[in-house]
Formats: C-alpha cells, sequence, structure tokens
C-alpha cells in the first residue's frame, strides 16, 4: 500500500472535523435570543409554525384536543428558553409532555421542516436557523423516550 | 419493429413523465430532511462519490419507501467509467441496491463491467439528532462480467464481497453558521480498483481493512461542497494502486432532483500515472 501522503490528508480530515466541532462550541457572538428577533420574533415564528400544522394532515390530528393558546404559550417559552433568552421553561419535561403519543420519526421530520419554513417566511437567515436547530436537535432523544 | 418503436417510444414518455412529475411534484417525497439521504456512489449506496455515508437513499422515514436511481460517468486521463444504479429504501431501516459499472479503457482498448448488489441496514441513531449521529452495516457483492483481463494481470478472482461500517454526522452550525457532514467508513475489502481489475492478487491475496473519510459543508440547504478520501488495497504486483480522492460539489434542486460535479485523483490505474479529471452524477429520488 503506498498511502503516506493519504493518511495525512486523511488526518487533516479528521482534525478539521474535531476543529469544526469545537468551533462550534465556542462560537458565543450575538445571543440566538437577540439573532430571532427577541419575544416579537419567536411569537411571529410559533404563529407561522401553527398555521402550516394546521394545514398537514400528517400531524394535525396530533394536537386535536390540545389547548392551542396554552400549547403556544409554553412552546415560544421554551424557545426563548433554549435561546438564551429571558425567560424559564415552566412545561412538563419533554418525555412526559409527548408520551404515548405514538411518535414517529417521520412527524418530527415535518414538524421541523415547517419550523424551518417558518423561521424563513419571517425573515430568519441560514446561520440563525441552523443555530437553533442544533439547540432543538437533542430533544428528538427526550420526545421519542416515552413513546 | 413497429411494436419496438412504439414500445420506446411509450418508454420514453414514460421517463420525461417521470422526470416532470419529479421536478415539479413533492408528493411522494419522504419526510426526511432535504439532502440528508446524500447522493449514490459508484457502487450504487447512498453515500458520495467514492465512498458510502451511514445515510440510507432518498428520504424515506419511518413508515416510508424509497426510491432512487442515478447515472454517472467520470472522465479520467485513460478510462472512463459509466455507472447506473437504483436504491430502494425501506423504512428508513435498510437499503437494497444495485448499480452497473462499465470501465472504458480508452488508451488500452477494451472495457470492464461489472455488477454490484448492495444492502445496508442502519444499526442506529440519526443523521441530524443523535449525538453519535447514525450507523449502518453494509455489504456489496459484485461480480465481473469478463474477468479475463484481471486474471492476467494476476487477479485471484473476479467476484468478491465488501463488508463496511459507517458513521455519519451532521454538526449544526459548524462553520460560520453552516452545517458539517462528516462520514467515516471502514471496510474489509480485497477488491482491486473498486473491484473492476478483479478480487485479490500475486502480491496480496487476502482482505484488507481499509479507511474512507469524507466532509461536505452545506453553504446552502441545497448546496454542499466537500472532499472524500478512500484508501485501496495494492493486492497486485504488476501495478501500484493508489487511495482514492475527490472534491465535490452536489447540488439538491428538490427532494428528487441532485446533481453532483466532482473533480477525482484516482492515482495509477493498471500502470497508467495520474488518472484525473471530472465526475458527474445525477440522481433521482421518489
Ligand atoms: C423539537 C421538536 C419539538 C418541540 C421543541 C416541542 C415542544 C413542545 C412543547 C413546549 C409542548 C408544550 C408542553 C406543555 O406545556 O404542556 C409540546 C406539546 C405538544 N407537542 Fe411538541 N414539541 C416537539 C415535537 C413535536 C412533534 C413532532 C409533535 C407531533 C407531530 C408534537 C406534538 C405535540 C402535541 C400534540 C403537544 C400537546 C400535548 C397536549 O395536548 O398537552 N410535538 N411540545
Amino acid at each position: 500500500m503506498r498511502h503516506r501522503s493519504r493518511v495525512m490528508m486523511l488526518a487533516a480530515l479528521l482534525s478539521a472535523m474535531l476543529m469544526a466541532a469545537g468551533c462550534s462550541q465556542r462560537q458565543s457572538s450575538q445571543a440566538l435570543f437577540a439573532e430571532l428577533g427577541g419575544e416579537p420574533g419567536i411569537s411571529a415564528v410559533v404563529e407561522n409554525l401553527m398555521y402550516r400544522v394546521a394545514d398537514d394532515s400528517h400531524i394535525v390530528g396530533f394536537f386535536a384536543n390540545t389547548n392551542i393558546d396554552l400549547f403556544v404559550a409554553s412552546l415560544e417559552q421554551q424557545l426563548c428558553d433554549i435561546s438564551d433568552g429571558p425567560c424559564d421553561y415552566q412545561g412538563p419535561p419533554m418525555d412526559r409532555a409527548h408520551q404515548h403519543m405514538g411518535l414517529d420519526d417521520s412527524h418530527f421530520n415535518r414538524l421541523v421542516e415547517h419550523l424551518d419554513a417558518a423561521m424563513i417566511e419571517e425573515g430568519l437567515p441560514l446561520r440563525t436557523r441552523n443555530r437553533l436547530f442544533a439547540r432543538l436537535a437533542p430533544l428528538h432523544a427526550e420526545i421519542m423516550r416515552l413513546q | 419493429m413497429r411494436v419496438i418503436r412504439s414500445l420506446r417510444h411509450i418508454l420514453w414518455r414514460f421517463v420525461c413523465a417521470a422526470l416532470l412529475a419529479a421536478l415539479s411534484l413533492n408528493v411522494s417525497a419522504g419526510s426526511r430532511l432535504l439532502a440528508t439521504g446524500g447522493v449514490t456512489q459508484i457502487e450504487g449506496a447512498a453515500g458520495g462519490g467514492l465512498s458510502p455515508w451511514a445515510v440510507l437513499a432518498g428520504t424515506a422515514s419511518s413508515g416510508e419507501v424509497g426510491l432512487t436511481a442515478m447515472g454517472t460517468r467520470a472522465w479520467l486521463n485513460d478510462y472512463r467509467l459509466s455507472v447506473g444504479g437504483v436504491g430502494l429504501n425501506l423504512h428508513d431501516h435498510l437499503e437494497l441496491s444495485l448499480a452497473r459499472q462499465r470501465l472504458d479503457l480508452t488508451t488500452l482498448g477494451g472495457e470492464l463491467e461489472q455488477t454490484i448488489v448492495g444492502g445496508k441496514l442502519r444499526l442506529f441513531g440519526d443523521l441530524l439528532y443523535h449525538p453519535w449521529g447514525i450507523w449502518s452495516l453494509g455489504v456489496q457483492h459484485k461480480w465481473l462480467e469478463d474477468g479475463a483481463l484481471p486474471r492476467a494481470v494476476g487477479a485471484t478472482d473476479t467476484r468478491g464481497t465488501d463488508l463496511y461500517l459507517s458513521g455519519s454526522k451532521l454538526w449544526f452550525s459548524a462553520i460560520a453558521g453552516r452545517n458539517l457532514v462528516t462520514n467515516l467508513t471502514l471496510r474489509h475489502s480485497a477488491a482491486n480498483q473498486g473491484g473492476l481489475l478483479g478480487y485479490g492478487g500475486d502480491a496480496k491475496d487476502s482482505a484488507s481493512l481499509l479507511v474512507e473519510g469524507s466532509l461536505g459543508v452545506f453553504i446552502t440547504p441545497n448546496w454542499i461542497i466537500g472532499a472524500e478520501y478512500r484508501q485501496k488495497p495494492d493486492n497486485l504486483s504488476f501495478a501500484e494502486e493508489d487511495d482514492w480522492q475527490s472534491l465535490y460539489s452536489a447540488y439538491f434542486f428538490s427532494k428528487q432532483v441532485s446533481l453532483t460535479a466532482a473533480w477525482l485523483e484516482l492515482g495509477s490505474i493498471a500502470g497508467l500515472a495520474d488518472q484525473r479529471g471530472g465526475y458527474v452524477s445525477l440522481q433521482f429520488a421518489y
């Protein structure tokens, strides 16, 4: 095998991966909450999201018995909290909030797609959307835990 | 003759209709997010260009079935590779694939053809949501159409089976607010030049454990650029075999259509040094 230089290239690739992962953790420019437009920004995104959910026959059924006003308030509070805004999420933990709904990845993916579309329509740039998804991704495991 | 011509006509109309449907409709796409199935690598598995990724073809998720079709061509200094392939994704747990490769030896004369059936089982995880990403176990069984040339240059077999373990993870907002995809694949293989020069050889007749890796940055949600590396064995004494590298750019017009362009650096192939050149791959997904 003649690949000493290729092994070097692989090492470079691997260290680039690690550096990139490290940078993403150190990056702390503007608070995400401000990038999202503060509370008005978040509530505009959540309202936009609700219209999309209402139009999606694959997932709207899950909300049939939900008090939408309470849900919206709770989700806004959670997004404010998770983006380092001046809020403390008071609702139930994510596993209990979604237990036994019968959610699978296809439902989760649809919601993420709607959230992204809502953020795009509300004018949020790619970096802000990606930063929020970075915070939301770990919730997947919690939400799926008690299905 | 008339029958054949009208059959061909129907087939052509079918292909055009499928193309139009793919470009305009969204109905049959899976629910996984855009580009999370990667493209199709040269052996038919979902991945980059040269190396498989752990993700499964297309965008099918739980309870969904997805289908992909791809056509690929690479123009090297002394060779031209053409690949056609299809992939099936069952519930985002199992991928089955079939690919057909033809290598035209434009300088030496002649051609080599091989067929590859592949399977990929998702072991655990998720590209986007799991802290360790997604991990899959894959198998590629390959056989050459005509093994005379590979045997003449020292290959032991004209069919072989590669096994691989692959891990892929997307890091949100990793570089300047852009998402980064990283892949690592460990392959157990005795294939010479991916199998086109047979399996095993006079210099080494056993399988090697090989490392493949790639990186990609999503410049936009539709557009990823990156680099790949694929380690190769060196089983034949008549010519040195080099590792493969590529720089790629893939654009996803929609969940249904993507176009990949790449620059390949494949090193020496069958005694002809510095094989490099362009690569284009078109994929449809349903
Ligand atoms: C990252 C993804 C998600 C986040 C951050 C999230 C967040 C929340 C929050 C904060 C609540 C309110 C809890 C409370 O105060 O009672 C909630 C409830 C709920 N979520 Fe989610 N959720 C996610 C995914 C999903 C998905 C994929 C579905 C289904 C398609 C879903 C369906 C529901 C429903 C139906 C409720 C209301 C339950 C009730 O009626 O009490 N969620 N979610």
